[in-house]
């Protein structure tokens, strides 16, 4: 028992925790536990929390999930190193940010926003997928990106400069914060190595928009 | 009968629509489904060349839709096959000609009589790309590893997804793997990573595909062509078949011909 558990969580949907360590055990635990919950694990943001010891079945686990119609929108570890999945890979350090919001009003776009797709909301928006090139996002409130974010963010849209735009891999042309306005650096890599990126935190300082890593972000704002 | 309407687009021109839509239709043909392939590229008519019909042209799609002919009149028959069939473009009219209704009409009543109806799509996403799009069961989206032909890529699948169509799937045309190896193009992952659509097929750069152009013959009737392999491929997935990907590595080198290369250095 609770070696398979599925919490709800306000603000990310669903969070499904995994802890035991055989590929068999987890199928057949995943098997009971979503039996009983698989109606409200449709539609709605699914993450998959592994262990150090399990995070090397991620694929076989989001397969296994996939048949049962169930989707993953990315994968909780705590160091994402020999884990491989097909959907966004988040280090448990990385998503304090979002933990911490728990339970605060957001709205949720799940998928990838496209080419020449906007949106926009009142309040915080959560755009669990990636935000490619040419598409624009404009939030009163702030803006997390759970993908890359190659397309334009408009955090703070209106006039709060204190928002910020969070993305697990933050490349816009421009950024966007209340009242204020940044490119991107004209030269540089155009092709960026995915991999090698960390989860970014935009945000206005002393009438510049500064990017820092999300863990520098974290200590300034202490 | 009830067939299938696959449709080839891909935003940007110049990826290589009609010389897929020439060889997936002549290789579902040659494996022995009935299809018909229809060029609704009106105005700049390209596939009757490709697959070297353009002698054979009487009556085109604009003729059918305007009812000035029978479907059965404007079908040509490919000297290669009986399986196949063309619909070619009118050359002297424009995407006007016809409207999104008619191509729906047109394809209901060949889907009676065909496995596959294949449509290939002009580039853009105006009226032209509509036409081709809506009557579509199937799509297939054509790119090259650019970051432009990308990007158009992603602007279509936006559009399409936004008219509920489900089944697309994505053909990386023209990849290079000395460039890729180089880091000078985008690799298919990480034009997979933007597009996030599933995959059918990785075609590598073929220098033939302008002479086979030319005479009017695809890769797919060549069999020491490397993109006609990855086009036979890419039927069998569409077939149903479970096939891997081709690892495309450069220029095959053995061990006598790094020998022999050796020594001419």
């Amino acid at each position: 028992m609770g070696k398979v558990l599925i919490k709800g969580k306000n603000f990310l949907g669903f969070e499904i925790e995994i802890k035991a360590e055989d590929i068999n055990k987890i199928k057949k635990e995943l098997d009971i536990v979503i039996s009983s919950s698989a109606h409200f694990l449709k539609n709605t943001i699914v993450t998959l929390k592994l262990t150090e010891k399990n995070k090397l079945y991620a694929k076989d686990v989001i397969k296994f999930l996939n048949e049962k119609d169930i989707d993953i929108n990315a994968v909780v570890v705590a160091n994402k190193k020999n884990c491989a999945a097909d959907v966004p890979i988040i280090e448990t350090r990385n998503i304090h940010l979002l933990a911490e919001r728990e339970g605060e009003q957001a709205a949720t776009f799940k998928g990838n926003l496209r080419n020449g797709q906007t949106i926009r909301v009142d309040g915080d928006l959560i755009v669990a997928g990636n935000v490619n090139s040419n598409s624009y996002i404009y939030a009163t409130g702030n803006i997390f990106v759970l993908g890359n974010l190659d397309g334009i963010p408009h955090a703070g849209y209106g006039g709060n400069n204190e928002a910020v735009i969070f993305a697990f891999s933050m490349n816009p042309p421009q950024i966007r914060i209340g009242d204020f306005i940044t490119r991107s650096p004209e030269e540089g890599v155009k092709i960026k190595n995915r991999n090698a990126a960390f989860s970014e935190v935009a945000y206005v300082s002393e009438g510049n928009i500064v990017i820092s890593t999300y863990e520098e972000w974290l200590k300034l704002k202490r | 009968m009830s067939g299938k309407v696959l449709t080839i687009t891909s935003g940007k021109g110049g990826v290589g629509k009609s010389t897929s839509s020439a060889n997936l239709a002549l290789g579902l043909a040659l494996s022995g489904k009935k299809v018909v392939t229809i060029d609704l590229d009106i105005g700049l008519r390209n596939l009757d060349m490709i697959l070297g019909l353009e002698n054979r042209i009487v009556y085109d799609v604009v003729n059918v839709v305007e009812k000035a002919c029978k479907i059965n009149q404007a079908l040509i028959k490919d000297k290669r096959t009986d399986n196949l069939f063309l619909i070619a473009a009118a050359q002297t009219r424009d995407k006007s000609a016809v409207t999104s209704e008619q191509i729906i009409g047109l394809t209901n009543e060949l889907k009676k009589d065909f496995d596959y109806v294949i449509l290939d799509s002009p580039a853009g996403i105006e009226s032209g790309f509509r036409n081709a799009m809506l009557p579509a069961d199937e799509i297939i989206i054509v790119t090259t590893p650019e970051i432009s032909a990308v990007r158009d890529a992603d602007r279509v699948i936006g559009i399409l997804e936004s008219n509920d169509k489900t089944q697309v799937s994505l053909i990386i045309n023209r990849i290079n793997p000395t460039l890729v190896k180089k880091g000078d193009m985008m690799s298919k992952d990480d034009v997979l990573q933007v597009l996030s659509i599933p995959l059918i097929g990785v075609v590598p750069e073929d220098s033939n595909i302008v002479s086979y152009t030319n005479i009017g013959e695809p890769s797919v009737l060549h069999k020491d062509s490397n993109s006609g392999a990855a086009y036979k491929n890419i039927v069998k997935r569409i077939l149903g078949e479970d096939v891997p990907f081709m690892e495309i590595t450069e220029e095959k080198k053995g061990f006598l011909q790094s020998i022999i290369n050796f020594f001419k250095e």
